[in-house]
């Protein structure tokens, strides 16, 4: 009895000993697709469908009461406006919009969690990659909550795709800069796969498909990424240099010398109301 | 046109890689995308800032006056992908370029860096 319980007492500690040691395995790059580093944009700027023309031309599959809101934006826009673009303040683009990439991003591929960092607006993505369920009681964010799946879908022991699911989306969010618009409920929800190019290993393909109130079905679009080989990182701080400014639910500018200046022809000056005004 | 009015319209991106939109930070609506025009002048400012960077350009007219005309182009992102950077240009550098000119008329467009150089000819941008 004494000699079992001895034996009992080694198997418990060697399995004590054991579980930290799983639990520590190399994180092993080599399952993983060569989808680490700079992304460049393939495809023209400022729009979700790279296939189609922007404004009406990407032919979004709107609601009538959200076609409607989107033609008072292009012809806010024809007039020299920002279309309810809300983007101009520096604020992120947000999901889906931030993956129209302006400017280059970088995946970084760790354990449980996969980042996409993009420079435009030094806006960063998380994808959880643990097996995790979506939060019941998170606040919502422009980047949203992010989780994803690896998937060897060939069965040679290497994962090829990365399967994402955002929720928890926070507005104003517009598709492009056109002000193609979301559902003001903020609910939509963004699926995507990720997965290099079976002919190319330096093109990157993100299958989109966006649900949202706005719509009358799921939207898919086909995004795609050239592999920078030689990248040059480069900070973008938009609030540096920004000339836009929001005052009350007007758009202004400032000139060259700081003052403030009518974006609009014929707009109005904003409310002075709580500044002392000189007498005349 | 007084430079006030000239600096007021400042716009968006502009994309070097010749795809015809230039939409990102905003609108490129209130430039002129179908009638660029060339103009030289000298430099007066070249603030090279996130989200667009702005160069003043002091340009005679053809009244002799000389005016600032203030261009707006990609961000630095875009530029230092293009070959340029904050010492590219500095003031008093003479250059011409083909700008998209503001559809107000008044002393301001759009620039991209493969449309700049020097009084010599030679290209500003140097792409790496």
């Amino acid at each position: 009895m004494r000699f079992q319980g001895m034996i009992g007492s080694i198997a418990l500690t060697m399995a004590v000993i054991a579980a930290p040691v799983a639990a520590q395995q190399p994180f092993d790059e080599s399952k993983y697709p060569a989808m680490a580093g700079q992304w460049l944009r393939v495809g023209p700027l400022g729009v979700f469908d790279s296939t189609k023309p922007n404004g009406r031309g990407q032919q979004a599959p709107l609601t009538p009461e959200y076609q409607a809101i989107f033609e008072a934006n292009l012809a806010e826009v024809a007039k020299g406006g920002s279309g309810d673009d809300p983007v101009y303040t520096c604020i992120p683009e947000g999901m889906p919009r931030a993956m129209n990439l302006v400017l280059p991003m970088e995946i970084a591929i760790t354990r449980n969690t996969t980042y996409i960092m993009m420079e435009y607006l030094s806006m960063l993505r998380r994808i959880y990659t643990d097996g995790r369920a979506f939060p019941t009681d998170e606040d919502p964010s422009w980047m949203g909550y992010s989780i994803g799946k690896w998937i060897d879908e060939d069965g040679d022991g290497r994962y090829d795709v990365l399967e994402v699911e955002t929720r928890n989306l926070k507005n104003p969010r517009t598709f492009d800069p056109s002000g193609l618009p979301v559902h003001k409920d903020g609910a939509t929800v963004v699926k995507e796969r990720f997965y290099l190019d079976k002919a190319n290993p330096d093109i990157l393909h993100d299958q989109i498909t966006v649900e949202d109130h706005a719509l009358t079905r799921p939207w898919t679009v086909l995004k795609t990424m050239r592999r920078e080989k030689k990248p040059i990182w480069v900070e973008s701080i938009c609030a540096e240099g920004n000339i836009h400014v929001s005052i009350g639910n007007q758009h202004y500018l400032l000139n060259g010398d700081g003052e403030l200046m009518p974006f609009m022809k014929d707009q109005p000056p904003p409310d002075l109301k709580h500044f002392s005004q000189p007498k005349k | 046109m007084t430079r006030l009015q000239s600096t007021s319209v400042l716009a968006g991106l502009a994309f070097a890689a010749a795809t015809g939109a230039a939409m990102a930070h905003h609108s490129f609506a209130m430039f002129d995308m179908e009638h660029p025009i060339e103009i030289s002048g000298t430099v007066k400012e070249f603030r090279f800032v996130s989200p667009h960077t702005i160069l003043i350009l002091q340009v005679k007219g053809a009244d002799g006056v000389v005016k600032d005309w203030t261009l707006e182009g990609g961000a630095p992102g875009l530029l230092v992908r293009d070959g340029m950077s904050s010492k590219s240009l500095k003031p008093g550098d003479d250059i011409r370029l083909t700008i998209n000119p503001l559809h107000s008329g008044a002393e301001g467009g759009s620039y991209q860096p493969a449309q700049i150089k020097f009084k010599d000819g030679t290209s500003v941008a140097a792409p790496k």
